[in-house]
């Protein structure tokens, strides 16, 4: 695996999940390789000890040494939790490289989160121009869904399908999770099916995430990256919404979206790498 | 623990003490001793050193207290670190200080020894006026009387008379200080991994509440520790912090920056400290012309400070090209017009010489730091990923 180009790690601390990826970063050839990812659910473990674990597990898979095989270890999200680091990247950064690498032409990326979605207008090296982001309200956010899925005894691997079969949608309030919360609990007790109250919930945030692209002027395609955008009752909602909207855009996503930001890291980290190799290499010519 | 990890807890505890338990202590081994209460930035404290006192620096209440009474002494576009004060004032947090001095930076803060006055609150209550001339013959003479206005107050209460050589002893304790600090900051420049700015913070705030003897015995661990490596270098850019020279940022702001991506190489946060460049000196008969010679030609550069004829943003920019940063982070609090006012000419002078720069403002009790870590987190991959390239949104 050494033979051509070094090895990184990404390691996304989101709200909800840790995603950690290994990576070969090829900086003569542009060859980048994404080797092996782990996801790991936060739920009630200290983030310090989901990350030092994760980090081991994908180590320990590809047996490999950080200290001898690692070039640069990257974090991104919430950075501090991670102790053993070369650098951090910010999140937007690394969300818009991850993005890029996993749908390469993309000019903008939507990270979909768990606790918000973001959009992002990228160049074609993956460099921020500008950004939209929700506020701090949790209706936006993959956490809502979570909530909602728990409420109506489904996992969260069940959402995507089961809002496909949707044929009436109901609309939850798309201004407060505690409203919208409600609003479900009422939508049961009038016996909405499952599938229209899942799809209502979808077509809410899919109609914020619109929103910010349209304020965007988002150019396509759309990357859809982040955990919710693993869910394809998601992703069919955000293409419904785009087909009716004044400018559709043609949407793309990845099956490993959830770790864009752990990629971003690494791909990031692979770059910082040789920067501060042939940086040292002037200093001491 | 390590000695540097128990310096650095108890310093944390010190540091945000509101009750000033320390200073207090100190006062009761002795019914001579006093305490003289100060506000940011600068002000000479080897002057009641001399006179068997403490200096002890009053920075507000920070994030540790709701602040009640104190909104009622000021208007909603006022700074809030004086409402912090006239809280701890009221509540009787400063009751056992025996005066407060408070030096010339803005109006608030005159207005706020005028307060203290009217609450009657220790034995004298002075605003202290710093000279804008720096010829010795005028701003030296003005700036020596203040302070034997300050020791003529304190002998009123103690009946301590200071002698030449008691000064000089002072300077020296503080000399030692200063030099301590700036050999901190010169390591942490080349090994900034060594100690973390947060750290360092709480090591020198702590300085401001207890017996310069007890913070320089610190010192000499904490300089004897980062001596050799420790720690684990991180990809990092470095940054100057500016605009933090009075009200203070809650501890977790300046967490943030560094979380962020940053190494802090050199700031004004608790700029009094560190104020004069070098040492004052003394041993020629005449301490308090020392310490007015070291303010008028060795001062820091600093935005209450006008030598129009060697201009703080070119001082501020030789700092940062001086500790090596790659940028320079503008942090000033809400209303605070000396910090605020100079913005636009470190900004001109930042862009003149191609100096990257972000900027924001905090209030003492600032909750959430997630905005600030975004902007300074952009900011740092900005300079790490494009260097050289025009800045985007």
């Amino acid at each position: 695996m050494n033979d051509k180009g070094i090895l990184t790690m990404g390691v996304d601390v989101g709200g909800s999940y840790v995603k950690t990826v290994l990576m070969r970063y090829d900086q003569a050839t542009g060859d980048h390789r994404l080797f092996d990812r782990q996801v790991e659910k936060i739920r009630k473990r200290n983030p310090k000890d989901v990350v030092v674990d994760a980090v081991a597990m994908v180590l320990e898979r590809n047996a490999l040494d950080y200290e001898r095989d690692i070039a640069y270890l990257a974090s991104t999200g919430e950075g501090e939790l991670v102790e053993r680091k070369t650098g951090h990247f910010y999140s937007m950064t690394t969300h818009a490289r991850g993005g890029l690498f996993l749908c390469p032409g993309a000019r903008t990326v939507v990270d979909m989160g768990a606790l918000y979605v973001r959009a992002i207008s990228i160049d074609e090296r993956g460099r921020v121009l500008d950004y939209k982001m929700t506020g701090q309200c949790a209706s936006g956010s993959g956490q809502f869904i979570e909530n909602i899925s728990r409420y109506l005894g489904l996992s969260i691997d069940e959402v995507g399908p089961i809002s496909l079969k949707s044929d009436k949608p109901e609309l939850p309030s798309g201004i407060c999770a505690v409203l919208a919360e409600t609003d479900v609990i009422n939508s049961v007790s009038r016996g909405v099916s499952t599938p229209n109250i899942i799809k209502g919930i979808h077509l809410s945030i899919a109609n914020r995430s619109i929103r910010l692209l349209s304020s965007l002027k988002a150019q396509e395609p759309v990357a859809l990256m982040g955990g919710i955008a693993m869910n394809i009752g998601m992703v069919d909602a955000m293409e419904e919404l785009s087909r009716e909207g004044r400018k559709p855009l043609r949407m793309v996503t990845h099956p490993d979206a959830i770790y864009s930001g752990a990629i971003g890291a690494a791909l990031w980290g692979g770059y910082r790498h040789h920067r501060i190799k042939d940086r040292a290499a002037v200093v001491a010519a | 623990m390590t000695p540097l990890e128990e310096i650095i807890s108890t310093c944390r505890q010190l540091a945000f003490d509101l009750n000033f338990s320390r200073a207090k202590a100190w006062k009761a081994q002795d019914p001579q001793r006093v305490l003289v209460g100060f506000t940011p930035i600068y002000f000479p404290r080897e002057v009641v050193h001399a006179a068997k006192g403490l200096a002890v620096g009053i920075l507000g209440a920070g994030d540790r207290k709701p602040i009640i009474k104190g909104d009622a002494y000021y208007q909603s576009y006022i700074c809030h670190m004086p409402r912090g004060i006239v809280e701890l004032a009221l509540d009787g947090n400063l009751d056992g200080f025996d005066g407060f001095v408070f030096p010339s930076i803005c109006d608030v803060m005159r207005n706020l020894s005028g307060m203290f006055q009217l609450m009657g609150k220790g034995r004298f209550a002075k605003y202290m006026d710093f000279p804008q001339n720096f010829r010795a013959e005028i701003g030296g003479a003005f700036y020596k009387a203040e302070m034997e206005d300050v020791l003529r107050r304190i002998e009123a209460i103690n009946g301590v008379q200071v002698t030449a050589d008691a000064l000089d002893r002072s300077i020296a304790l503080y000399d030692r200080n200063r030099a301590m600090l700036a050999a901190i900051y010169d390591i942490r420049q080349d090994h900034p991994w060594r100690l973390a700015y947060e750290d360092l913070y709480c090591i020198m705030r702590a300085g401001l509440v207890m017996p310069v003897e007890e913070h320089n015995a610190m010192l000499e661990q904490v300089l004897e520790a980062i001596g050799r490596e420790r720690g684990v270098p991180e990809d990092r850019i470095k940054v100057v912090v500016a605009g933090a020279f009075c009200e203070q940022p809650p501890l977790g702001l300046i967490k943030t920056i560094e979380a962020a991506g940053c190494y802090v190489v050199d700031d004004d946060f608790l700029l009094g400290s560190r104020w004069i460049e070098g040492a004052v000196g003394g041993g020629n008969g005449d301490p308090l012309a020392a310490i007015a010679d070291a303010y008028l030609t060795r001062s820091v550069q600093s935005s209450v400070v006008y030598d129009v004829g060697n201009p703080k943003e070119k001082r501020l920019l030789d700092l940062a090209r001086r500790r090596g940063a790659d940028g320079l982070v503008f942090a000033a609090p809400s209303f605070c017009d000396p910090a605020l006012l100079d913005q636009p000419l470190y900004f001109h002078q930042c862009e003149k010489e191609g100096v990257r720069y972000v900027q924001f403002q905090y209030n003492e009790n600032t909750g959430q730091f997630k905005v600030i870590k975004e902007q300074v987190g952009a900011f740092a991959d900005s300079i790490k990923l494009w260097e050289g390239e025009a800045a985007t949104a």
